[in-house]
């Protein structure tokens, strides 16, 4: 009999069913010139997400900073080391508590593990935070890529599930406040908050059902949620048109950019940035432990008892405000406008540069620096001076202290905007770019203040002044 | 190649060579870590467990693991080589017949399994010194007189009375076994109902008999049966019927120290300056009309027992106030080691001073009154320094480059 050639000789297939996995599945060598690799990128899976050739200008470091893709590694890391500490983790109490002090003290690797998960996690808040606010402050977010503005503002609450879930699992002292003090924030939703708090919880206050509860959440809904939206966010990128070009302030748009194939010139720029960050974490995470205190005891409450620090920001403003007004009206307008943004701001024109135009960085610093000053002069003018309350005795709570310095908040914004767009000459974009810029660098100065600032009894002190939890 | 590319490339490379190391570092250390690791995590649970024995057990088995009378010391080396499960299972389910009750929440006890595992290291790898000064720390420190031995002048008058014999040996008894818990000639403590009464002293001798035999159940109060003769039971139940006839002394409290720490001595020093200082002088020298402390003739005649009641509850007719309803018993208890620490420096006669802040002013001690200065939080005004100038910078520097660019054509223009 004779010998069958290795491949079809018309079709150039492969004739073992191998051969044709291999060759469906990855690419059948280094090709040399631009065109075979425009041709590599279309013919493979993970190379798909890409065009095969983008526009160069977009490969600036200094436009994306990389932070979409590190997010997106981040999260491929988390389900990567959060698949090994599942198989160690029992979702009960106190037995979590007893697998986690196990992974310390018996299993290889175990420590690492759990603090590179514990890192990524809280780095993916920040890069997730930074990513969403380059798109703003570039623009980039104008028709057509409302959708994908949505998408992002979705996952970015996801990923603030999936790190809150995450919390409790430890089931330690940190974990049971943290998470008694947020979860006591869904009560002051009218109607139905104490039917969601215990739907949540799975009991009156932090249980093990809760753990379970918790659990299943954070291993399942949260992440198949995300990566659903992930595939949608990458596939919309595409649709849209890919990034935004970006330009320098004074650049025209360019009509015919240049362009270059995605092998080698995004590939190894994307190969190189993850490659550094996950190094990056791994050294961060064998020398820097994640955090663990005693076993949860119901019993002894710490003083003071914090929410997880993203949400510190929102414990500053059951500070000054009525709870329904601090945790459900001020998060529900942010995120609202937040949805809002890409309807009010469309004006592309200045797509693609730092905060719109020259006269938007004036404004955006004037705004950071006004909100720097007046924020904390709220938080010091509430503390020592006001007292809603007495001012306006006899009215209800949620007034007196809530609606009546909120409307005083809102107006004193309204009233800069006003001097913005009057005083100034400011167009519509340049008006969302002030307000924006104000509130952001407002709820980085509260989450800051409430971090860092407050002491026993939530009372206002200085850093070095808190007493060590341990 | 471009500089960019070429930058890149290297920057890749030295990522892939210090992920490679770092890993390789992790994998070197990992055996001294993970062997760190465990020891920490005994330290930690030696901490947490020394906390629940203070709080739980050194009623009855003593600041540091000695045992009180019947109660079994715990700082033994034969408990240390007992499997940390069998220690587990006797803490949770308690020892049927004796004192021990159940101690795990699903046994009716106030402790979870966790704590429970956590007593079982201490009993196996615990520093029994430790122990006492966390357990003193805490104010724990039992103060009820545990053991004492009968005073043999009262017991001489006991045994002259009708039928005395069997009162000296039930006080015998009496002072061996159950004066830990039930006090002093019978008076009773925190712990256990004085058995000096006259209610007590209706209730059948049969009755008696049977309730020490058998014990309480639901309380400390075991069954007797199988530790004490029956002749002793006898002679206990006639104590308690009779116990009218005995004089006062015939068990007396032992004079038990008020034990210290160095950490008690610097809180009692704190409270001592913050609280009595004003009356009784700063170093204990007694101020007009306020008897001092600081002598051999007080500190020699006044036992820590009775400091410490006079704290508590003050003495009437004086100015001396109540403090009990104002200070923990750990406050307390650490203020009366604070003054007792005197007694080997104490002079024969104090030499009172006068109030420190009474009378006109060229009377007053003003060297007592000078308060501390707060030091200047040089930080703090560095700090709200520094994030005042940031906002006034980033508002200037906006508002001054807006001006500049204010009638600029927008970019492209321009």
């Amino acid at each position: 009999m004779a010998r069958t050639p290795d491949t079809d000789t018309t079709t150039g297939e492969p004739r073992s069913g191998l051969g044709r996995l291999r060759r469906r599945l990855s690419p059948p060598g280094i090709p040399q010139d631009d065109r075979s690799r425009a041709r590599l990128v279309l013919d493979t899976l993970v190379l798909h997400l890409h065009p095969a050739r983008i526009p160069a200008p977009t490969l600036r470091w200094t436009y994306t900073w990389g932070l979409g893709g590190l997010a997106a590694l981040l999260l491929l890391l988390l389900v990567a080391t959060g698949v090994f500490l599942q198989a160690n983790y029992t979702p009960a109490a106190p037995d979590a508590y007893l697998d986690v002090l196990d992974l310390r003290s018996d299993v290889w690797f175990g420590d690492l593990i759990r603090n590179i998960h514990h890192w990524s996690a809280n780095l993916l808040i920040v890069v997730a935070v930074l990513h969403l606010l380059r798109v703003f402050l570039t623009g980039a977010y104008r028709p057509p890529r409302e959708v994908n503005w949505i998408f992002g503002v979705l996952m970015l609450l996801l990923v603030l599930a999936a790190n809150f879930t995450g919390y409790l699992l430890p089931w330690d002292q940190l974990a049971f406040w943290a998470i008694t003090v947020g979860t006591s924030l869904l009560t002051y939703i009218p109607l139905v908050g104490d039917r969601l708090a215990s739907l949540l919880l799975g009991g009156p206050e932090v249980s093990g059902a809760t753990l379970l509860k918790f659990y299943s959440l954070h291993i399942s809904v949260i992440p198949l949620s995300l990566f659903a939206l992930m595939s949608l966010h990458f596939w919309r990128v595409r649709k849209d048109g890919g990034l935004t070009l970006p330009r320098r302030v004074d650049e025209e748009p360019e009509e015919k950019p240049e362009r270059v194939t995605t092998i080698p010139h995004l590939v190894r720029r994307e190969a190189v940035w993850a490659l550094s960050w996950l190094a990056a974490i791994v050294v961060f995470a064998a020398f820097v432990a994640a955090p663990l205190e005693g076993i949860a005891d119901p019993a002894v409450s710490p003083n003071p008892a914090k929410a997880p620090w993203y949400f510190m920001g929102v414990q500053e403003l059951l500070l000054h405000f009525h709870p329904f007004v601090a945790a459900v009206v001020v998060p529900g307008i942010v995120i609202g406008g937040l949805l809002l943004l890409p309807f009010l701001d469309v004006d592309s024109a200045s797509v693609g540069v730092w905060f719109r135009s020259r006269r938007g960085r004036s404004l955006a610093a004037m705004a950071a620096g006004l909100s720097l000053a007046l924020t904390p002069a709220w938080v010091l003018a509430d503390e020592l001076v006001l007292d809603w309350a007495g001012l306006l005795a006899g009215w209800p709570a949620v007034v007196a202290n809530g609606f009546v310095p909120l409307t005083v908040a809102v107006v004193v914004l309204a009233a800069l905007d006003r001097w913005v767009a009057w005083s100034l000459e400011g167009t519509v974009e340049e008006r969302v770019l002030f307000v924006v810029s104000f509130l952001f660098v407002a709820l980085v100065v509260l989450t800051v203040i409430g971090i860092f600032f407050r002491g026993p009894g939530m009372e206002l002190t200085w850093p070095w002044a808190i007493p060590a939890a341990h | 190649m471009s500089d960019t590319t070429r930058i890149e490339t290297i920057a890749g490379y030295a990522a892939a060579a210090l992920l490679v190391i770092g890993l390789g570092v992790v994998l070197a250390l990992e055996p001294t870590r993970i062997d760190a690791a465990a020891d920490h995590l005994v330290a930690e649970q030696l901490d947490g467990a020394m906390t629940t024995y203070a709080e739980n057990c050194a009623v009855c088995h003593g600041l540091s693991g000695e045992g009180i009378g019947a109660t079994p010391p715990l700082a033994t080396d034969a408990l240390r080589s007992v499997a940390p499960e069998d220690l587990q299972k006797t803490i949770s389910r308690g020892l049927f017949d004796t004192a021990m009750p159940a101690w795990a929440i699903a046994e009716g006890g106030p402790l979870s399994d966790y704590a429970v595992a956590e007593l079982a290291v201490l009993i196996r790898e615990g520093d029994w010194g430790d122990v006492r000064d966390r357990t003193v720390n805490l104010g724990l420190a039992p103060l009820v007189p545990f053991t004492t031995e009968p005073d043999p002048a009262v017991l001489e008058v006991v045994g002259a009375l009708d039928d005395g014999a069997v009162l000296v040996a039930g006080l015998e008894t009496y002072a061996r076994d159950c004066v830990a818990c039930h006090g002093a000639d019978g008076a009773g403590t925190a712990l256990a109902p004085a058995l000096d009464d006259p209610a007590l002293r209706e209730t059948s001798a049969d009755e008696v008999v049977r309730t020490i035999s058998l014990g309480v159940s639901g309380t400390l109060m075991a069954g007797w049966e199988g530790t004490l003769a029956p002749a002793d039971l006898d002679a206990l139940a006639a104590l308690i019927g009779r116990w009218d006839e005995v004089p006062a002394g015939a068990v007396p409290p032992p004079a038990n120290d008020v034990p210290v720490t160095e950490e008690s001595l610097a809180l009692g020093e704190s409270l001592y300056q913050a609280n009595c200082a004003q009356c009784h002088g700063t170093d204990g020298q007694g101020t007009r009309m306020i008897p001092p402390l600081n002598e051999q003739a007080f500190l020699a005649d006044t036992p820590d027992l009775a400091i410490t009641q006079i704290v508590t509850q003050g003495v009437p007719g004086t100015p001396m106030p109540a403090w009990g309803d104002r200070m923990t018993a750990a406050e307390i208890q650490a203020i009366v080691g604070y003054v007792r620490a005197w007694e080997p420096t104490a002079p024969e006669v104090a030499t009172p001073s006068r109030p420190a802040q009474a009378g006109p002013p060229w009377m007053r001690d003003e060297s007592a009154t000078v308060a501390a200065a707060e030091p200047t939080d040089w930080r703090g005004i560095a700090l709200a320094g520094g994030v005042l100038l940031a906002a006034a910078g980033l508002l200037g520097a906006g508002f001054a480059s807006f001006v500049r660019h204010a009638r600029r054509p927008p970019a492209g223009e321009g």
